[in-house]
């Protein structure tokens, strides 16, 4: 790997709730889940649009989330998620916000999903790779 | 020399700076070892895979720990 550009300073994410996130995808935001093509399979977002970008694709496909149009990045429960938030920033997209709690908390609010949650996304932490452990929030998040 | 290892210090990370650090030494190369740690830090550095290096501001390295060969390359360039 030769070089490449150093550090950029990043905002802090922005972390939504699953209410807020229903409320913005009303209107203009587009949902973006970047959970394994597998984990989507059998638990999934009922929502009328949606782009799936798998984290491990990411780093080749980010591109594809359009700018200008908030995205609001979504995985298991919250890590992947937050994680791939900030990758979006590094690359320049400032309207992108993360769910806290993930789809684990979407479902357990009561928003429309298909399929069934497998026991293993109940602990699915290990959803995510080592660099999200530290993961700090934003004060925006909302609903606890 | 400034060299900084990116991860939120799990095995691979911690193995790359003493990694680092013995290779630094073995050739008297005098390096300023850090880590960063912290997501949005490491993240800042558009690095999806932990460990990753930065030698001197600019990512060399990222997944995994890196070969002592590798190591021996950043040190030689900064020599």
């Amino acid at each position: 790997m030769s070089g490449t550009a150093g550090q950029n300073v990043l905002k802090v994410a922005r972390e939504i709730c699953p209410a807020t996130t229903r409320s913005l995808l009303s209107e203009w935001a587009l949902l973006l889940d970047v959970r394994e093509s597998h984990q989507v399979e059998v638990f999934a977002f009922d929502v009328p649009e949606i782009l799936l970008v798998p984290m491990s694709e990411l780093e080749q496909r980010w591109s594809e989330v359009p700018r200008g149009r908030e995205a609001i990045v979504v995985c298991d429960v919250g890590v992947r998620s937050l994680k791939a938030t900030y990758y979006l920033q590094y690359h320049g997209y400032t309207q992108v916000s993360s769910i806290g709690g993930g789809i684990v908390k979407w479902a357990r609010k009561g928003f429309p999903v298909n399929g069934q949650q497998p026991p293993a996304s109940v602990s699915a932490a290990g959803c995510c790779s080592s660099a999200s452990e530290n993961a700090t929030a934003s004060a925006e998040s909302c609903c606890g | 020399m400034d060299i900084k290892v990116l991860g939120t210090g799990c095995a691979n990370c911690k193995a790359t700076i003493a990694l680092i650090d013995q290779v630094a030494k073995a050739n008297g190369v005098a390096v300023t070892l850090g880590k960063v740690e912290e997501l949005r830090d490491i993240m800042g550095y558009g690095v999806m895979s932990t460990p990753g290096v930065v030698v001197d501001g600019k990512v060399v390295h990222a997944g995994g720990v890196p070969s002592r060969d590798k190591v021996e390359q950043w040190l030689a360039v900064a020599g």
